[in-house]
């Protein structure tokens, strides 16, 4: 799965820590959602999303081999 | 999805408090037999194997309780340590927290095969007490190692 996440906190000017915490988790797990190496639950997918006012699958897309 | 069974996150400090001394206490426990007389009370013994007789069941017996009570307080320390929730404690955490349980069970297990195939009599008699406290050990060190692991790749980042 590709992600849009940082280009999404660029726009908004925000970082990951602050991104942690509006979707209230751990910064780990933002880094880790930014650098493909954890696939989000749909939930956190949702809430990210609303976060920066925008459909999940602009943020988060399938990639061949999903 | 809200039950995972996790304890509180201030439980964690508790089980180290607890399991720091208990475990010292053990190994000496292992090395020296301590066994202080006043821990010398009657117990209940649901089944009793004394050598060359019968086995009664449950009757009264004189035992020295150091064993259960260290036994006891480093599997309750040792559940508090490995599974009171992280300050921050979110999905991936579970994800790193499920992994490292899946891995302390192989370790454990493995260990424990090749002790069948290689070890026999009275030592093996030890690798099966020890075996009871490994797999949550093995569990604490892998998970708190991944988190190390993960907190330091971070501070390389933003």
């Amino acid at each position: 799965m590709k992600n849009s996440l940082k280009v999404e906190r660029a726009k908004m000017n925000i970082t990951q820590a602050q991104l942690a915490e509006l979707a209230k988790v751990s910064r780990q797990t933002i880094n880790a959602i930014e650098s493909g190496k954890y696939n989000l639950s749909t939930i956190l997918a949702l809430k990210i999303a609303r976060i920066f006012n925008a459909k999940v699958d602009a943020i988060f897309e399938l990639e061949v081999g999903d | 999805m809200k039950t995972n069974f996790l304890f509180p996150n201030k439980f964690k400090k508790i089980g180290w408090i607890i399991f720091i001394p208990v475990f010292i206490l053990s190994i000496l426990w292992v090395i020296f037999e301590f066994e202080p007389e006043f821990l010398d009370v009657s117990v209940i013994s649901l089944f009793n194997d004394e050598f060359l007789q019968d086995m009664q069941i449950m009757i009264i017996i004189e035992n020295n309780i150091a064993d259960e009570i260290l036994g006891i307080l480093l599997i309750v320390s040792s559940l508090l340590i490995a599974f009171s929730k992280e300050r921050n404690e979110d999905e991936f955490i579970s994800k790193i927290r499920l992994e490292s349980l899946v891995w302390a069970t192989y370790v454990n297990y493995a260990i424990l095969i090749l002790a069948f195939i290689f070890i026999y009599n009275m030592i093996f008699f030890w690798v099966a007490v020890f075996n009871m406290f490994t797999i949550l050990i093995f569990f604490i060190i892998r998970y708190n190692w991944a988190l190390y692991k993960l907190k330091k790749s971070m501070s390389h980042e933003e």
